[in-house]
């Protein structure tokens, strides 16, 4: 069996009377690229803020790369990268500035976090707008910096939350293949995003969280069959896309209790 | 989809829509009114579900009590006074009364720029607000300011004076009082406002920067002037009497002039339309004059409101290259970073800590009201010197004392940087707890940081309180200074907490306008108050005992002290964070 990069046991978040995240338990092997999906308010971000140690889990463990992780396990920090929901990034630094910045607080020492801010800036297509401050950055361009601070200090399990939001097609085309060359250089990456189509392309294996609770998981191929076992004869053949998969997992039933038209709307 | 988009006669995208006329008291206006009320109201109920809440209303309840008790107190002194210069028929010194009272209103929000917070109206510009409704809810929502809430009170209380003294003058004092009211709320808006717009972007903060520093050298130059006329030169004999002639003799005509010129500004035309109504009947022409400053005012506020409200952009970053700009010319350089001045804080410190010191300098100078915060105490110990400088060398305890009053007003300034010093984080607070560098790093680098900080402005102001002032005793200096070792230790332990228990979010383009946190105004407020209280106790003590030097080792103890719960503190600063994390992030990460 794989090593595990990520494991969690019953991972349970509550705020109040309501339980965001309810008993997920979780295992993404070293090297894979995991996708982690699910409606609006299923409890992706609260997931994967317990997993970076951004917020306390009421109930349950995790483990990264076999130790336990929690907001005190500063060596393993230095193993992970994260693009949070929110970007983390201070916006009265110029992009050099805040990749010196992070660099400097991942304890990279200056040369090297110099040399690779100048690298990350060319390979973003940021190294135009060294002058410019981080507040005046579009959307894309600061999800961009985002990532580039993410990686800086070469983690070997990476998290990002909706990393390609905003992001143009040429952009995103060109962060897929570094991704790409992160996982195939022994890496883990855990991604959630709304874009099923970058999920299908990109990850191998697939979890879907719904109301808090973990609805399905396992490779693509998995899922696909599991959901192609449900449904009625000649429709088990057909090869199931993602969004297919996932609106049977979660969507069907919200589907159904939504008003079909708007008639006030153009 | 099938419905069809339907428009109303005046434009309105939907039947259901209120009708986009009649102006700013028009039904859409009106509509968008009780939207905002209903917004505040609802934002008020909602911050009562925790705790935080609570606390928050409690702070403003007392804060506003305290205002209010202060604003009865000036009130109540303004009536008094007012009623004897009317009563006595000595209505020709009511032009004091009134600068007196503009001076209240304009200084009172530079004085507490650190405590005070305002809703953020910037919110309304994404709604088909008309720029006259933007205008009129910017007004009505400042209007619980604390130098509102003093200023009117004062004008009630001088109202009260001359109804009790003259009631025939009630209905006249009535407008009068009401228009100064006005130009007073108009141009301490305006003031920020443009103090505001000028401070935003780098070329502009420097040109205020630069005439800050030319103002201070003139009142510098001044000084010397005025002080050699009123003691009769510096080697001359201390004869009162005789001072006071030489001065009056020579400034005599220059008192006429600017007499003169009063008259003809707003506190000035206030005084005069109420005198010459008393002694020729109404006097609209300095109604009307005192109704053309309101006008005025008005303008020049609303001059900076458009450019808000047409949607402009701030950016300190710089223009871009032109296309037609010769290649190969590089763009302006970089503010002043501390990269710049050498390598060498870099080797005497750890690296997470020399790092987060670099990140700080950088925001720093690029954050709006904590440079605002920082500076403005500095314009106020120049301001109170010459309250000292007046009282004269006759009143000697007050001037030996002098030093220490204006540091610990210097000292002011640092509240909102010391006990918020997450607050300009943002989003970027989660950096730090996704890093392995540990939060007592990050809070050392802060706190070294503003030491020096506190170090450089205390200097700063000790250099123009002795310009201004004279040099102070030994004494009182070596006292004074271990007071402020043991006073930063103190707040520097203070602020760590509140600024992780406490923490509310900066806007870094705003000095006004901050949607803060009462409840650590009021606290921070609180701390520093007992923290004076403990050097104003030692110090009235060694007075007493006439052996200030006594001052020095109590203070030094209280320093070491300090200094060992700081240690403390700072040790179990990451516990603190990590328990505070969820709510301290969710904080930051609010809108502003």
């Amino acid at each position: 069996m794989e090593s595990a990069a990520i494991q969690t046991h019953g991972l349970t978040r509550r705020f109040g009377s309501l339980t965001a995240v309810e008993d997920v338990t979780l295992r993404v092997a070293t090297g894979q690229f995991f996708g982690f999906l699910g409606p609006n308010g299923a409890g992706k971000s609260t997931t994967i803020k317990m997993l970076t140690g951004l917020l306390e889990p009421t109930a349950g463990t995790v483990e990264i790369l076999g130790q336990p992780f929690g907001a005190g396990a500063l060596a393993l920090k230095r193993q992970i990268g994260v693009v949070p929901e929110g970007m983390a990034l201070s916006g009265r630094l110029t992009a050099p500035e805040y990749l010196h910045f992070v660099g400097g607080m991942y304890g990279l020492d200056r040369a090297t976090t110099h040399q690779r801010t100048e690298e990350l800036l060319e390979f973003m297509q940021l190294a135009g707008e060294t002058k410019k401050l981080v507040t005046d950055f579009s959307h894309g361009m600061q999800k961009k910096l985002a990532l580039a601070a993410a990686v800086i200090h070469g983690p070997k399990v990476l998290f990002l939350d909706e990393p390609f939001e905003g992001v143009d097609a040429v952009a995103a085309g060109m962060l897929k293949s570094m991704l790409m060359g992160m996982i195939h250089r022994g890496a883990t990456i855990f991604l959630t995003t709304h874009v099923l189509e970058i999920v299908e392309r990109l990850c191998s294996h697939v979890a879907i969280i719904s109301q808090g609770r973990l609805a399905a998981n396992g490779s693509l191929e998995e899922l696909r069959a599991g959901v192609a076992s449900t449904l009625p004869g000649a429709q088990r053949e057909q090869r199931l896309t993602l969004e297919q998969i996932f609106l049977s997992i979660v969507g069907a039933a919200g589907q159904q209790e939504a008003p079909q038209e708007l008639s006030w709307l153009a | 989809m099938a419905g069809m988009m339907r428009s109303s006669s005046d434009g309105s995208a939907d039947e259901a829509m209120h009708p986009a006329t009649g102006g700013v008291l028009g039904a859409q206006a009106r509509a968008q009114y009780a939207a905002m009320a209903t917004l505040r109201w609802r934002m008020f109920v909602n911050s009562l579900r925790s705790n935080q809440g609570a606390l928050e209303l409690g702070a403003r309840t007392f804060s506003f009590l305290v205002y209010a008790s202060m604003g009865m107190a000036l009130g109540t002194g303004a009536g008094v006074a007012a009623y004897f210069l009317v009563a006595g028929g000595e209505m020709r010194l009511f032009p004091v009364l009134f600068w007196v009272l503009a001076f209240i209103w304009q200084m009172v929000p530079v004085m507490l720029a650190s405590f005070q917070e305002q809703f953020d109206l910037g919110i309304l510009l994404r709604f088909p607000v008309r720029f006259g409704s933007y205008v009129l809810l910017y007004l009505v929502f400042g209007l619980w300011d604390i130098s509102t809430i003093l200023g009117g009170l004062c004008c009630l209380g001088i109202w009260f004076g001359i109804a009790a003294a003259r009631p025939t003058l009630l209905l006249w004092a009535t407008l009068v009082l009401a228009l100064f009211a006005a130009f007073n709320i108009l141009l301490v808006r305006a003031i920020f406002a443009w103090i505001e717009r000028w401070l935003a972007q780098r070329k502009t903060r420097e040109i205020l920067g630069a005439v800050f520093m030319v103002a201070i050298l003139a009142v510098q130059f001044l000084n010397p002037a005025i002080y050699g006329a009123k003691h009769g030169g510096r080697h001359g004999p201390p004869d009162p009497s005789a001072q006071l002639s030489a001065v009056k003799a020579r400034y005599a005509p220059y008192l006429r002039q600017a007499e003169e010129i009063q008259s003809w500004l707003p506190p000035g035309l206030a005084a005069r339309a109420l005198v010459l109504e008393t002694e020729q009947g109404p006097a609209w022409g300095s109604l009307g004059l005192l109704g053309i400053d309101s006008l005025v005012a008005f303008g020049v506020l609303a001059l900076r409101l458009k450019s808000e409200y047409r949607g402009e952009n701030l950016s300190v970053a710089p223009r871009r290259a032109n296309p037609l700009q010769k290649p190969g010319k590089s763009l302006p350089s970089s503010e002043f970073v501390p990269a710049q001045l050498g390598e060498g804080y870099r080797q005497s410190l750890p690296a997470t800590v020399a790092v987060v010191i670099e990140k700080e300098v950088r925001s720093l100078l690029r954050t709006l009201p904590l440079l605002y915060s920082i500076g403005a105490p500095l314009l106020l110990v120049l301001v109170f010197s010459t309250v000292f400088l007046k009282g004269g060398a006759a009143q000697a305890s007050a001037f030996r004392l002098s030093l220490p009053l204006c540091l610990v007003y210097a000292q002011l300034g640092f509240t909102q940087i010391l006990y918020n010093n997450l607050g300009a984080e943002g989003p970027a607070i989660q950096l730090y707890f996704l890093s392995p560098t540990p939060i007592r790093d990050i809070m050392l680098a802060k706190n070294l940081l503003h030491s020096v900080l506190f170090i450089l402005v205390a200097l700063l102001a000790g250099i123009l309180s002795t310009l201004r002032l004279g040099v102070s005793d030994g004494a009182v200096i070596a006292a004074t200074s271990a007071w402020l070792v043991f006073s930063l230790a103190a707040n520097l332990t203070a602020g760590n907490i509140f600024s992780i228990k406490m923490a509310y979010r900066i806007n870094p383009g705003r000095i006004s306008r901050q949607r803060g946190s009462q409840a650590n105004s009021l606290l921070s407020l609180l701390v520093q108050l007992g923290l004076l209280s403990v050097g104003a106790v030692v110090f009235a003590a060694s007075w007493y005992v006439q052996r200030i030097w006594i001052a020095v080792p109590v203070f030094l103890c209280m320093a070491v002290a300090a200094g060992m719960v700081y240690l403390r503190g700072l040790r179990q600063v990451d516990a603190m964070a990590n328990a505070a994390r969820d709510k301290l992030i969710a904080t930051l990460m609010k809108a502003v």
